[in-house]
C-alpha cells in the first residue's frame, strides 16, 4: 500500500510543510468531527471531489494538496478509502457528466459502477464511456504520503495501530514528518509509547541531522527488538576497500593486514581483479597452460611423464613463460611488493563516525542485554528439558531405589503410555477431554504391564541383578516389535490441546512453548505426589522399610512380596504418564522409549540411586549440561549428546554414588 | 592382499599337549572348524563345485567373525562377571579402521586412473584432493579430515584395528575398574560409552562420513579383478582362521591359574581381593585383550559385508551380543559359538524371507515382524529357565555318559 519510492529531501521540502498544514487542520478537526460532521447531502464525498473536479480527474503534484484540502474540509466518511483507491488506480470518472466511481469487472467487457459514497451497484457501463484515472509516481507518493497521516489520525485507535504497524514494516524517511506531527497529537499512552519508538527508528536511520540521529540511536540502546537491531545493523555496514592511501572523509571501521587480517592471496586477487596487478596464475591455471602446451611428449623441454610435481610444473611453466606463450608467474616476493602499494580496509557505508560511533556503542550494549537474555532462554530451555528427563528417569528411580531392579523396558513403558494416549485420540476426537481420559488410563495400562512383568519375571531374578537386566531386554525387544506390528513404523501423532499449542513469548529473544511449561508443572506435580507418597503413606513407609532392610521388615509383618509389586506398578505407571507428556512434545514411534532409557538411567546414576531429590538433582544437572554444551556449539545437538555422556563417564570416577549419595545401612551393596 | 589357506586342523604344538588334554573341547572345536571351512571351500562358486552362492559364502564368513567377538564377550562376561554392552562398539572401530583404507585405497585408484588419463599426469596433491572430494562430497567437505592422514598406509591402519580399540577399552576399563564400578553399575557405564561412540559417528564433521557410513568395503584394492566369489573365500578362510586363532587363544588364557582367577573374581570379587589379587590388574587384561579381539573380528567381518556405517555400533548391537551368549551358554567357549551360529543364522533365515510364513487362518505369521518378537520372549524364557543355554545341553549329554 504504502509503496514509497526513495525520494530527495530538497525536492521534497516544499509539499511536506503544506502537508504538514494539513495535518495539523486535520488532527484538529477530528477532535470536534464527530458532532458536526452529519452534512445535509447524501454525496458529501463526491460532492467534495466534484468542487476540485479537475484536479481529481487530472492529478499532478501540485494540485494534490488542493485535493486533500477539499476532503478535509468535507470529511466524508469514505476519505480514506477513496484516497487508497485514488492513488491505486482504482477509480473511474464518467465522460458524459464527470462524476467519479470506483469499478468492478462485469462480463463483456463492461464495468459495474460503484458509487463511491454508498458503496452501493448503481449500473453497469461499457468502459468505452468510462476513463480510468491514472496518478503518476510522484503523485500517488504524495497520496500514499497523505494516506499515512489520514490514517495515524484516525479516531478508531486500532487504524492508528494498524498504520503504525504498516510503517514498521517498510519504513521510509517521508514518514518522519507525518509521525512526529500525529504523535503531538496523540492522547492515547500506549500508541504514544509505539509512536516514540518508531520515531526513534526512522530518526536513527533517516534523520538529516547528526544531533537527532544521535539522540535517537541513543534511544534504542539495550533494545533487544529485532527491529531495533536491524536498524543499528544497517547504520554500521560496512564495504571492503581499498586504495593508496585511505582517502580524506572516509569512515574506516577496520584497516586489514595483509597476512594477518586478510590472507596476502586474497589481497593481491583484489588487486588483480581491479586491473591493478597482473594475474596470478593459480595451480589450476598453470596445469590448463602446460596441458594446452604439450608437444610431442613434452613442455618446455620437460617430458610430460615427469610433470607430478610442482617444482616440475613450475620448471615446464617458466620455459613457456620465456617463450612468452603464458602469463608470467607471480611470486610471492611480486605479491608482497604488489601488496604493500595498498591500504585495505573497511569503511562505514555511513560517513559520519560521530554516527556509527553512537551505533557501535548502542549494539554494545545491546549486545549484552541479547546474552543476558538468551541465558535466561537457555536456563528455561535446561528447565524444560530436566522436567523431561526427571518424569522420563523418575519411575526408574523408584523401581531402581527401592528393588534394586535394572528395569531395561522402562523405555517400552513409556512407548506404551504414549500409544495409550494416540488411541484414546483417536477414538475421542476432543484434545482437551482424550489428554485427561489418557493420562490415567496411560497410568493404568502400564501399572497393570508393570505389575505382570513383576509377577511373571522379576520375582525370579531377585538374586541376579544383571539377568533381571537381560531378562527385561528381553521384553523391551518384544515389546518394541510388537508396537511396530501393531501400529507400524511411521511416527503417529499426539496433538496437545489448542490451549497448549501456542508459545509464550517474553519479548523478541525469549518464548517458552506452552506444553514444555505444562510440562514442567506436571514434573513438579510428579515430584510433590511422590514425596508425599513416600512420606505421609502408609505404603510409603513400608516401600521405605523395604528399601533399608527387606528381611527386618518382613519379620515386622510387612510383606515385601506386595510391596515389590505395587512399587514396580508404581515406578510402570509413572512411565505411562511420563509417555503421554513425551509424546506431545516428541513423535510417537516404537523406539521413542529406547531413546531416553539410557539418559534416563544416567540421571538415575548421577543423582544417586535411592533417591528422588537425587533424580531431581540428575535431571537438572544433565538437562542444564546438556543445554549448556549445546550453546556452544548449538548447531549439533549430537556433539551436545556426546560430550554430556563423556562427562558423566568421567562423572561417575569422582562421585560414584551419585550427587545424594545415601548413607549408612541403606548404602551397602 | 592374498592370505594363506588357514591350516586351522594343524595347530597343535607338542609343548601344549598337556594343555589340549585337558581341554578335549578345542581338539574337538578345532576339527569341526577344519571340516566346516574344507566342506564350504569344496561346495563354494570359487574354488568348488558352486553349490553355495558367493553371497551364503559370505553370510558363513561374517557369522564366523560374529562367532569371534561372541568368543570374546563370552570370555568378560561368562568367565569375568563383567557384562559390557560395548563390545560391539569396539567390533566397529575395527572395521572402520580397516574400512578407511580400503575406501581410500580404492578410491586412489579410480583417481589415479582417471585422471592419469588426461595429458599431463596428475601431482600428489591433486590425487588427495580429488580423493577426499570424493570421499567427503557427500558430507559436503573436500578437505582429508586429519584421522584419515595415514589412510593410504595398510600396515598403519591395520595397527589401528588392534590399538584403537586396545586404547580406547584400556582407558575406560581403567577409569571404570579403578573407581570400584561393578555389576549394572558398569553394564549401563559401558552402554553410555557405546552410545557417546556411534552419537560421536554420527555426525557428518567427525571425519568418517557421519550416517553415510563407508562403503564399498567388498572392493578389494589391489584385487579390483578379482570375482567375488574368489574374494569371499579369502575372507572365509581369513575368518575361519581368526576364529580357530582366537577360541585357542581364549581357551588357553581361561584355563590354568589365570582362568581360575578372573572365574573366581566373577564368583566373588572382594574375597579375590582380599587374598591379595590384583583385580583390577586382571579384569582390565581381560577387558582390553577381548577388545583387541572383537576390532579383529569386526576389521574380518565389514568387507564382507561391504558397508559400515555408525547404527551398527547402536547400543542395541551389543545387547543382541549378549542375547546371543546367553543362548548359547555362558561361561563355555563353544556355547558362545553355538549361540552366535544358531541365533544369527536363524535370524537372517527368518527375516531374509527363507522361512515360510505360518497360516493361522484368522492371522498369518510373518516372520520378518515376529521374528524380533520370538527373539525378545525366548530371550526371557532362556535366563529364566535355562540359564546355561544351549550348551547346557552338552554338559547333560557328557555327564550322561559313564
Amino acid at each position: 500500500m504504502l509503496s514509497m519510492h526513495p525520494t530527495f529531501p530538497i525536492e521534497r521540502s516544499l509539499p511536506m510543510s503544506r502537508l504538514l498544514l494539513l495535518i495539523a487542520m486535520f488532527a484538529a478537526f477530528t477532535m470536534t468531527a464527530p458532532l458536526q460532521a452529519q452534512d445535509a447531502s447524501s454525496t458529501p464525498l463526491q460532492d467534495a471531489l466534484q468542487s476540485v473536479q479537475a484536479d481529481v480527474a487530472s492529478p499532478s503534484r501540485s494540485t494534490v494538496p488542493q485535493v486533500l484540502a477539499a476532503l478535509l474540509q468535507a470529511d466524508a466518511p469514505g476519505t480514506v478509502d477513496f484516497l487508497r483507491a485514488w492513488g491505486d488506480r482504482a477509480v473511474y470518472v464518467r465522460d458524459a457528466d464527470g462524476l467519479f466511481f470506483y469499478a468492478q469487472d462485469a462480463p463483456d467487457r463492461m464495468l459495474t459502477l460503484i458509487d463511491i459514497d454508498s458503496g452501493a451497484s448503481v449500473a453497469t457501463t461499457s468502459s468505452r464511456d468510462l476513463s480510468q484515472i491514472r496518478p503518476n509516481a510522484g503523485v500517488r507518493r504524495e497520496i500514499n504520503a497523505a494516506l499515512v497521516s489520514f490514517e495515524l489520525t484516525h479516531p478508531d485507535p486500532a487504524r492508528r495501530i494498524a498504520a503504525l504497524e504498516t510503517i514498521a514494516r517498510s519504513p521510509d524517511a517521508d514518514q518522519i514528518i507525518p509521525l512526529t506531527a500525529a504523535r503531538d497529537a496523540e492522547t492515547d499512552t500506549r500508541i504514544i509509547g509505539r509512536m516514540d519508538r518508531l520515531l526513534d527508528l526512522l530518526n536513527a536511520r533517516f534523520a538529516t541531522d547528526t544531533a537527532t540521529r544521535i539522540d535517537a540511536i541513543e534511544g534504542l540502546r539495550g533494545d533487544i527488538n529485532t527491529e531495533a537491531r536491524r536498524v543499528l545493523n544497517q547504520t554500521l555496514q560496512t564495504r571492503a576497500e581499498f586504495a593508496s592511501e585511505i582517502p580524506a572523509g572516509t569512515n574506516v571501521a577496520r584497516i586489514r593486514t595483509p597476512g594477518e587480517d586478510i590472507s596476502l592471496v586474497d589481497a593481491y586477487a583484489t588487486l588483480s581483479d581491479a586491473g591493478l596487478a597482473p594475474p596470478r596464475p593459480g595451480r589450476n591455471a598453470i596445469r590448463d597452460a602446460l596441458r594446452a602446451n604439450v608437444v610431442d611428449g613434452e613442455v618446455g623441454g620437460v617430458p610430460v611423464h615427469l610433470l607430478t610435481t610442482d617444482e616440475r610444473r613450475r620448471e615446464a611453466y617458466r620455459a613457456l613463460q620465456e617463450a612468452g606463450i603464458v602469463a608470467p608467474l607471480v611470486t610471492e616476493a611480486d605479491m608482497r611488493a604488489a601488496v604493500a602499494e595498498y591500504v585495505f580496509f573497511d569503511a562505514y557505508l555511513e560517513a559520519d563516525p560521530v554516527v556509527t560511533d553512537a551505533a557501535r556503542d548502542s549494539l554494545d550494549s545491546t549486545r549484552t542485554a541479547i546474552s543476558f537474555w538468551q541465558f535466561a532462554s537457555l536456563s528455561l530451555d535446561a528447565l524444560s528439558l530436566a522436567s523431561i528427563f526427571f518424569l522420563a528417569a523418575i519411575g526408574l528411580a523408584i523401581t531402581f531405589g527401592v528393588m534394586r531392579v535394572i528395569n531395561m523396558a522402562h523405555g517400552e513403558f513409556i512407548m506404551m503410555g504414549a500409544y495409550t494416549g494416540y488411541v484414546v485420540q483417536t477414538v475421542i476426537p476432543n484434545y482437551t477431554t482424550s489428554l485427561v481420559i489418557a493420562l490415567p488410563l496411560a497410568f493404568a495400562v502400564t501399572f497393570a504391564a508393570g505389575v505382570v512383568m513383576e509377577r511373571l519375571v522379576i520375582r525370579h531374578l531377585y538374586t541376579r541383578p544383571l539377568e533381571t537386566l537381560l531378562a527385561t531386554f528381553g521384553i523391551s525387544i518384544a515389546l518394541q516389535q510388537l508396537a511396530k506390528n501393531i501400529f507400524g513404523t511411521q511416527a503417529r501423532p499426539l496433538t496437545a490441546p489448542d490451549w497448549l499449542a501456542g508459545a509464550i513469548q517474553v519479548n523478541d529473544v525469549v518464548s517458552v512453548a506452552s506444553i514444555r511449561v505444562a510440562i514442567f508443572v506436571m514434573a513438579l506435580g510428579f515430584l510433590l505426589m511422590l514425596l508425599y507418597i513416600l512420606n505421609r503413606t502408609r505404603l510409603g513407609l513400608e516401600v521405605r522399610a523395604v528399601t533399608q532392610n527387606p528381611g527386618m521388615a518382613a519379620s515386622m509383618g510387612i510383606n515385601p512380596d506386595r510391596i515389590n509389586m505395587l512399587t514396580f506398578g508404581l515406578g510402570s505407571g509413572i512411565a505411562g504418564v511420563a509417555g503421554v507428556a513425551i509424546g506431545l512434545v516428541a513423535q510417537v514411534t516404537s523406539e521413542m522409549g529406547a531413546n531416553y532409557i539410557v539418559q534416563s538411567f544416567m540421571t538415575v546414576v548421577v543423582g544417586g540411586v535411592g533417591s528422588v531429590f537425587g533424580t531431581l538433582a540428575g535431571a537438572t544437572l544433565i538437562g542444564f549440561l546438556q543445554k549448556g554444551i549445546e550453546w556452544f556449539n548449538p548447531a549439533n545437538t549430537l556433539a551436545a549428546q556426546t560430550f554430556m555422556v563423556l562427562f558423566i563417564i568421567l562423572f561417575i570416577q569422582f562421585r560414584p554414588k551419585g550427587i545424594v549419595a545415601l548413607k549408612g545401612r541403606a548404602a551397602g551393596d | 592382499m592374498p592370505f594363506d589357506i588357514p591350516r586351522t586342523t594343524a595347530t597343535p604344538a607338542a609343548s601344549k599337549r598337556s594343555f589340549l588334554h585337558e581341554n578335549p573341547s578345542v581338539l574337538w572345536f578345532m576339527g569341526l572348524l577344519g571340516v566346516f571351512t574344507l566342506g564350504v571351500t569344496i561346495l563354494s562358486e570359487g574354488f568348488g563345485i558352486g553349490l553355495i552362492s558367493t553371497n551364503l559364502v559370505k553370510i558363513l564368513g561374517m557369522t564366523l567373525c560374529l562367532c569371534l567377538i561372541a568368543i570374546a564377550m563370552d570370555v568378560v562376561w561368562g568367565y569375568c562377571g563383567i557384562l559390557s554392552l560395548g563390545h560391539f562398539a569396539f567390533f566397529g572401530l575395527g572395521g572402520y579402521a580397516i574400512g578407511m583404507w580400503l575406501m581410500y585405497a580404492r578410491t586412489e585408484i579410480n583417481i589415479r586412473d582417471s585422471l592419469g588419463r588426461g595429458t599431463i599426469p596428475p601431482t600428489e596433491l591433486e590425487v588427495s584432493e580429488a580423493v577426499a572430494a570424493q570421499i567427503f562430497g557427500v558430507v559436503g567437505s573436500s578437505d582429508l579430515p586429519l584421522i584419515w592422514t595415514f589412510a593410504h598406509s595398510l600396515t598403519f591402519q591395520l595397527a589401528m584395528i588392534v590399538l584403537v580399540p586396545g586404547l580406547l577399552a584400556l582407558i575406560f576399563g581403567w577409569l571404570a575398574f579403578r573407581s570400584r564400578v561393578t555389576g549394572v553399575y558398569l553394564s549401563i557405564l559401558t552402554q553410555a560409552m557405546t552410545l557417546a561412540l556411534s552419537l560421536y559417528l554420527f555426525q557428518n564433521d567427525t571425519g568418517l562420513r557421519g550416517n553415510n557410513g563407508l562403503s564399498g568395503l567388498q572392493n578389494i584394492p589391489g584385487a579390483l579383478h578379482v570375482p567375488q566369489s574368489v574374494i569371499s573365500m579369502w575372507f572365509f578362510w581369513a575368518s575361519a582362521f581368526a576364529l580357530g586363532a582366537g577360541y585357542l587363544l581364549f581357551a588357553w588364557v581361561v584355563a590354568g591359574k589365570f582362568g581360575s582367577v578372573i572365574r573366581a573374581i566373577r564368583d566373588n570379587e572382594a574375597r579375590v581381593r582380599f587374598l591379595g589379587y590384583n583385580v583390577e590388574g586382571y579384569k582390565l587384561f581381560v577387558f582390553t585383550i577381548t577388545a583387541v579381539v572383537s576390532g579383529i573380528a569386526g576389521a574380518l567381518y565389514y568387507p564382507q559385508a561391504g558397508i559400515i556405517n555408525p547404527a551398527e555400533i547402536a547400543p542395541i548391537a551389543s545387547i543382541y551380543l549378549a542375547v546371543w551368549v546367553a543362548i548359547g551358554g555362558r561361561g563355555r567357549l563353544y556355547g558362545a559359538v553355538i549361540g552366535a551360529a544358531f541365533v544369527s543364522l536363524l535370524s537372517s533365515w527368518l527375516t531374509g524371507g527363507g522361512a515360510p510364513n505360518i497360516d493361522l487362518g484368522f492371522y498369518r505369521i510373518v516372520w520378518t515382524d515376529w521374528w524380533l518378537v520370538l527373539l525378545g520372549l525366548g530371550f526371557v524364557a532362556v535366563t529364566l529357565f535355562f540359564p546355561k543355554g544351549i550348551g547346557g545341553l552338552f554338559d547333560y549329554l557328557v555327564r550322561k555318559k559313564p
